[in-house]
Order: C-alpha cells, then sequence, then structure tokens
C-alpha cells in the first residue's frame, strides 16, 4: 500500500514538473536514463581468479546493476544525479552506505551527484560528486566496449568528489582544474586535501586526448599520493577506433603505487556486430622488502547490438611475471583465463 | 469454487490504490511508443538515392539580393555553421537533435547533420536539405549526453533488421524536423524583417490609487 502511494506521489509530482517545465522557455525537460547489465562468467581454473572490477562471480548468472539517472537544465543551471542498485553498485563500487562496512550489505552507490553552472559559453564550475575524470574505463556498463574492466580502471579512482572550473580556450583546447577530497569518498576525513587538473586536446576531428593530474595526500595515507594519466581515443574512420591509457601511480616515501598502460582496438564490421581487443601491461610498484610484480591481459570482446540491448560475448587471458593465479587444484600459476558473456540494456 | 467478479470494485481499488494512475502511466507510454515506432519511410529521396526535403516557392516581387539577404539572416539566427555565400546561392550546415520519448520525458539520442542549399532567382527560390548523417549519442561518465562517435552514418545505409526499427524512427524524424525548419524557413523568407523596438516596461505605482 505505501509503495502504492509512493507511486502515486510520484506520477503526480512528476506530472506537475513536467507541467511547469513546459511554461519556462529557458528550462530543458527532466531527462531520465540509464542502464540494467547481467553476466555470466566462467574462469577456466573453476574459481574466480583475475581480478577484475564487477565481473567477479564464477559459474554463476548474475546481476550487475540498474542505474538511473536524471538531469535538469534550468537557464544556466543543471544537476545530474545517478544512483545505482545491485552488486556492481552495491558492492562493486565504493564507497557503500555510509561508508561502514557494517552497512555495506544495505546500500545503494552514488554515481554522480553534482550541480554545475556554465557562468559563459567558455567558462563552467561544478561541484558534488562526479565520475572520475582519470582513465579510459568507467564504472557503468554502457560505457565500456569490454565488459571486464582494465587493472588500471580497477586500481585508479572511481569517482571524486570536490569542486571543479572548466574552460573551452577553443573546440581543440580545455582545462580544468578543481580541488577534491580523498579517491571514493562522500565526504573527506582530513580536509580538502587533492588537486586535480584536466587538459583536453583535440588536434583534429575525432581524436581527443586527455592529460589528467590528480595529487593529495589521502586520510590515514603513507605519503602523497599522485597520479599521472594519458587518455586518448581516435575514431581513425566510421568503423575502426584506437584507444589508449596510460597512467603511473606513485605514493611518496617508497610507499609503492603502480605504472601501466592499456590499448584499445575495436573495429565495427557491421552496424550490429563489433570486435575490439584491449591489451594491457600493469605493475605495481616495489615497496622496502617487496618487489612489485607484473601482469600482461589480452581481452577480446564482442558487442552484438540490438535497439538498446548489448551483448558481449568475452575471453581473457592474464599472464603474470609472478605466481598471482591459482589452478583448479589451487596450485600457484602465472596465468588464468575467462570467458564472460553479459547483457547490457541502455535506455 | 466461488469466483465473484465485480469490476466497479475493482475499478474503485485501484483508483484508490493508485494502481489507476500506474496503469494510465503505462497505458500512455505504450501508445506513445506505438505512435513512436514506423515500418514504412515517407522521406523523398533525390536522384542520387539520398533523403532529400526540397522545396520550390514563389516570392513574387522580391529581388534575388534581398531573398538572399533573408536566408542569410536566418541562418544567423539558427547559427548554422559553415555558411558560404556565391552569387545566387547559399550553402550550409546545420544539426537536429532526436529525443528519444516517452511521454514527457526524453533524453537525447543521437543528432542528425545535414547541409542546407538555398538558391534564389526574382520572384523565387529554391531550398533542400540533404547528406543525412546520424551521430548516436551516449552517456558519458558525468551523466551526460554526447556524441559516441565522430564519423556519422548516412541516413541512407540501414544498420540491418536488428536495429531497423530504431533506424525507421530517425528517418522519420528527419523528415518531420525537416518539415519544421521549411516551414519556419518560409516564414522569415516571406516576412519583412523589422528590428524589433524595446517595449517599454510596466511600472506599477502603488502610492496613487
Amino acid at each position: 500500500m505505501k509503495l502504492k502511494s509512493f507511486f502515486t506521489f510520484s506520477a503526480l509530482t512528476m506530472s506537475a514538473a513536467t507541467y511547469a517545465q513546459e511554461t519556462t522557455t529557458s528550462s530543458t525537460p527532466l531527462q531520465i536514463s540509464g542502464s540494467v547489465d547481467t553476466y555470466y562468467k566462467y574462469d577456466f581454473s573453476k574459481r574466480a581468479n583475475i581480478g577484475t572490477s564487477f565481473a567477479e562471480d564464477q559459474n554463476s548468472i548474475s546481476l550487475g546493476m540498474i542505474d538511473l539517472a536524471l538531469k535538469k537544465t534550468t537557464g544556466k543551471a543543471s544537476f545530474v544525479g545517478e544512483l545505482s542498485f545491485g552488486p556492481r553498485g552495491q558492492y562493486g563500487s565504493v564507497p557503500n552506505g555510509n561508508g561502514e562496512a557494517a552497512n555495506a550489505d544495505n546500500s545503494f552507490h552514488i554515481q554522480n551527484l553534482y550541480t554545475s553552472y556554465a557562468f559563459t559559453d567558455k567558462f563552467s564550475m561544478t561541484a558534488g560528486y562526479m565520475g572520475t575524470f582519470i582513465g579510459y574505463e568507467v564504472i557503468a556498463p554502457t560505457g565500456n566496449f569490454n565488459y571486464s574492466t582494465s587493472y588500471l580502471f580497477t586500481n585508479g579512482p572511481f569517482q571524486n568528489a570536490g569542486i571543479k572550473a572548466n574552460y573551452v580556450f577553443s573546440p581543440k583546447l580545455a582545462l580544468m582544474v578543481g580541488l577534491f577530497d580523498d579517491w571514493n569518498v562522500y565526504k573527506d576525513l582530513n580536509g580538502v586535501s587533492h588537486f586535480g587538473a584536466q587538459l583536453t586536446v583535440s588536434p583534429v576531428e575525432g581524436w581527443t586526448a586527455y592529460l589528467n593530474m590528480l595529487t593529495g595526500r589521502s586520510a590515514g595515507a603513507p605519503g602523497t599520493g599522485s597520479i599521472y594519466d594519458l587518455t586518448t581515443a581516435y575514431q581513425v574512420t566510421e568503423k575502426v577506433k584506437i584507444g589508449l591509457n596510460a597512467a603511473d601511480y606513485s605514493v611518496s616515501n617508497d610507499n609503492g603505487g603502480y605504472s601501466g598502460a592499456a590499448l584499445y582496438l575495436q573495429n565495427a564490421f557491421t552496424p550490429g556486430f563489433s570486435l575490439g581487443v584491449r591489451g594491457e601491461y600493469f605493475k605495481s610498484k616495489d615497496i622496502p622488502d617487496f618487489d612489485g610484480s607484473s601482469v600482461t591481459s589480452v581481452t577480446v570482446s564482442g558487442n552484438f547490438k540490438a535497439g538498446g540491448l548489448t551483448f558481449i560475448p568475452e575471453v581473457r587471458f592474464d599472464n603474470g611475471n609472478t605466481t598471482r593465479f591459482v589452478k583448479n587444484n589451487l596450485d600457484p600459476t602465472k596465468s588464468a583465463s575467462q570467458f564472460s558473456l553479459a547483457a547490457v540494456y541502455a535506455f | 469454487m466461488h469466483f465473484k467478479y465485480n469490476r466497479l470494485n475493482q475499478i474503485h481499488q485501484a483508483t484508490r490504490s493508485g494502481g489507476f494512475l500506474l496503469l494510465l502511466f503505462f497505458s500512455i507510454t505504450g501508445t506513445v511508443v506505438a505512435q513512436g515506432k514506423k515500418d514504412t519511410v515517407d522521406m523523398a529521396r533525390d536522384e542520387r538515392g539520398k533523403y532529400i526535403h526540397y522545396e520550390v516557392v514563389e516570392q513574387k516581387n522580391v529581388g534575388v539580393d534581398l531573398l538572399k539577404e533573408r536566408a542569410l539572416s536566418f541562418l544567423a539566427l539558427k547559427k548554422f555553421k559553415a555558411v558560404k555565400a556565391a552569387d545566387t546561392q547559399v550553402n550550409a550546415a546545420g544539426k537536429f537533435i532526436i529525443n528519444k520519448t516517452a511521454l514527457m520525458l526524453s533524453h537525447p539520442s543521437g543528432e542528425l547533420s545535414y547541409n542546407l542549399t538555398f538558391e534564389a532567382k526574382a520572384g523565387r527560390y529554391r531550398f533542400w536539405l540533404a547528406d543525412f548523417l546520424f551521430i548516436p549519442y551516449k552517456r558519458d561518465r558525468y551523466g551526460n549526453f554526447v556524441a559516441a562517435t565522430s564519423k556519422g552514418r548516412p541516413l541512407e545505409n540501414s544498420p540491418g533488421k536488428l536495429n531497423a526499427g530504431e533506424w525507421t524512427s530517425y528517418i522519420d524524424a528527419a523528415e518531420k524536423q525537416s518539415a519544421a525548419l521549411a516551414a519556419e524557413f518560409k516564414n522569415h523568407l516571406a516576412v519583412v524583417q523589422k528590428v524589433k523596438a524595446p517595449t517599454a516596461k510596466k511600472k506599477v505605482i502603488s502610492k496613487s490609487w
């Protein structure tokens, strides 16, 4: 009964809202969009082995998440609110609930929650909780070609709360600078502690490069963490796309970090079918008394599209320089492989 | 076993609990979706087989220069790009935003770029919109809809059976938005443009009543 009342109230509220929008010329209608994803994964060692975000469950038809996003622009002001429900949002993303481990099982996840104001066509400011500007891949499955994620994505920031200013010098050049909280937190326990910047360069049509940096000392961290990242994509032809992500992360005072690069090649054989390969090299840095290890990964994914639905069959082979994986009998091994099939619907 | 069917009671229950509104919501949404789907395409094609919106308009007692001037002012007003004017011809590039709509809520699903060509003669002119290219939108990491690719797909190149329904709706949108733009364009060229004098703001003097 309460649920029905809620729906009634929602329907009335939305009707009122849409009526109000029609009478205001400078506002756009409320945008509602989102996605739903589900997957099956089989690791050939018969246990979850490869450290990918989200597609973790072995030999199980498992859920990703339902992602719901709202956006509204009135004049120069706009907001985006995006929430996700389901394992990909609740357990795969961080933080969960109020950040307390005890509340991790009963939460939704905020993907984006920010307001923005465009002072001019070139200058805007944004404040809130936003998808990170670092890296090639994103949390929402609709934003990635491959379903399993790269090591660079898994080890980098997912989101950043903060305030940022963006200035567009020309269609080929833009700069963002901002002050941010620690990675992946709704609130910062040691004050606004990070500085970040992004230089966007678009030398030719179809090619965009982002030079990113984020530095600061997180609460309880042994040193200052700094990440430098290059993310670029080039749509060579209508069918061929090339992407590259390279990053280096270091924590001062010999406290480790990582570096790596991932190359993405995609070809659309038909409007409904594309094939892509991701090759990645990832290395964790040495820390005193402990040598870092490296891993090479090759992922081949298909994208079958039918309307809003995309099927993603995928095979992945990982090979480390150390025995970081396990075999069927739990013996350590340097390599692992898996197959997955995902269905992603965007609306 | 006894089944009792009380239709009025069911309607009353549904209305009271909010189910009625839900039912109405889904009915309207279904209707909108059903109206949005179209199996056939009405849009005209040119000699090259490309989709086109083409019109010849009589505009008696108006010279070529004035028609061209009015056409250019319209293109400037609508912020067309790559505007090139020759003797009697004007070329420009424009785009339509295609919205995915359910009920009154929508979000952009792509854009259609096109070339507009205008030619004037004494007392008449013609114009056409052609070379339609579709670029799908996708949601970026910040929840904004942006172009998924920089290379558009010609509207004539159907993407196959699996995506035919959506593609037909894009052609339908191209036809409707072209017709709407053409109507605005013709209206603009038919009317002598006057600079509007600023209207004095109304003032309420509450002291003297």
